[in-house]
């Protein structure tokens, strides 16, 4: 046997089979690990931002600020939500 | 495997449909764990690794531009993946008991000349190690070692000609 054809058979002995199902399986509950983590932080940063707006809202009402400092309160609200939303449909197009 | 079909397989896997991306890891999976695990040296990491790498796959497929085919892209992650994480030799060192079955049936090297071979992979630099995988263990042509690499193809084809001669040069002394 010629020494490349040694060094050849001795390097396929790294060789994986050609079809692994248990290797597939393992990667595919990998990824869906991967995807469940991302979709749990994200829904965990939704959570906190809605929980931040509300006490927002609140506040003003529980401190008993003037009618007026809370239509501002709330209009200058409105428009960092605009302002979100116009980026995030900007971004996402 | 068609080009067309691959795209076919890649498109249906961006827009989310897992069976199509589990087929794409199929066919793709034992060239990307034959080039890890040569690089690598041990086998349960290259394998966690390659699953590390499809992983990383998966979520930038929309990234994909289809200007060199699915195997050297996945390949590149993969090197990457190895190159960087270095976590190789601080895992615990679970090794393959099954590389006699692999073979298929063919006729299996004898166990000198693996261990001669592993052990002068592990002298190879890096970089040298990583074309030789390719070039000589996965069958990748020059240029497509050099594209999954990211080394002009002069350094391709000099790692593999001298890594070559190493290991050659290491089947020999065993002999002796």
């Amino acid at each position: 046997m010629s020494d490349d054809a040694r060094l050849a058979r001795a390097m396929a002995a790294a060789t994986p089979k050609a079809r692994d199902q248990a290797f597939i399986l393992a990667v595919l509950e990998r990824a869906e690990a991967e995807r469940f983590r991302l979709h749990r932080s994200r829904a965990l940063l939704r959570g906190a931002g809605y929980a931040a707006a509300l006490v927002g809202l609140l506040w003003p009402a529980m401190t008993l600020v003037p009618a007026e400092a809370l239509v501002e309160g709330l209009v200058g609200s409105a428009c960092l939500a605009a302002f979100v939303l116009f980026v995030r449909r900007t971004v996402n197009a | 495997m068609s080009g067309h079909d691959e795209a076919r397989l890649i498109a249906a896997a961006r827009a989310g449909d897992g069976s199509a991306f589990a087929e794409l890891v199929a066919r793709h999976q034992q060239k990307l764990r034959g080039f890890l695990r040569r690089t690598v040296g041990d086998w349960g990491d290259a394998d966690d690794l390659a699953q590390e790498a499809f992983v990383a796959a998966w979520s930038r497929l929309h990234r994909f531009e289809g200007r060199s085919s699915f195997r050297t892209w996945v390949c590149g992650i993969g090197y990457r993946i190895a190159r960087d994480a270095k976590r190789a030799h601080r895992r615990a060192q679970t090794r393959d008991a099954d590389w006699l079955e692999v073979q298929g049936g063919g006729d299996p090297a004898p166990l000198e000349d693996h261990i001669a071979l592993g052990e002068a992979m592990a002298t190879l630099p890096q970089d040298q190690r990583a074309a030789v995988a390719l070039c000589l263990g996965e069958g990748f042509s020059h240029a497509e070692a050099a594209e999954v690499l990211h080394m002009p193809l002069g350094t391709v084809k000099s790692h593999v000609n001298r890594g070559r001669e190493r290991l050659l040069q290491a089947l020999k002394v065993r002999d002796e």
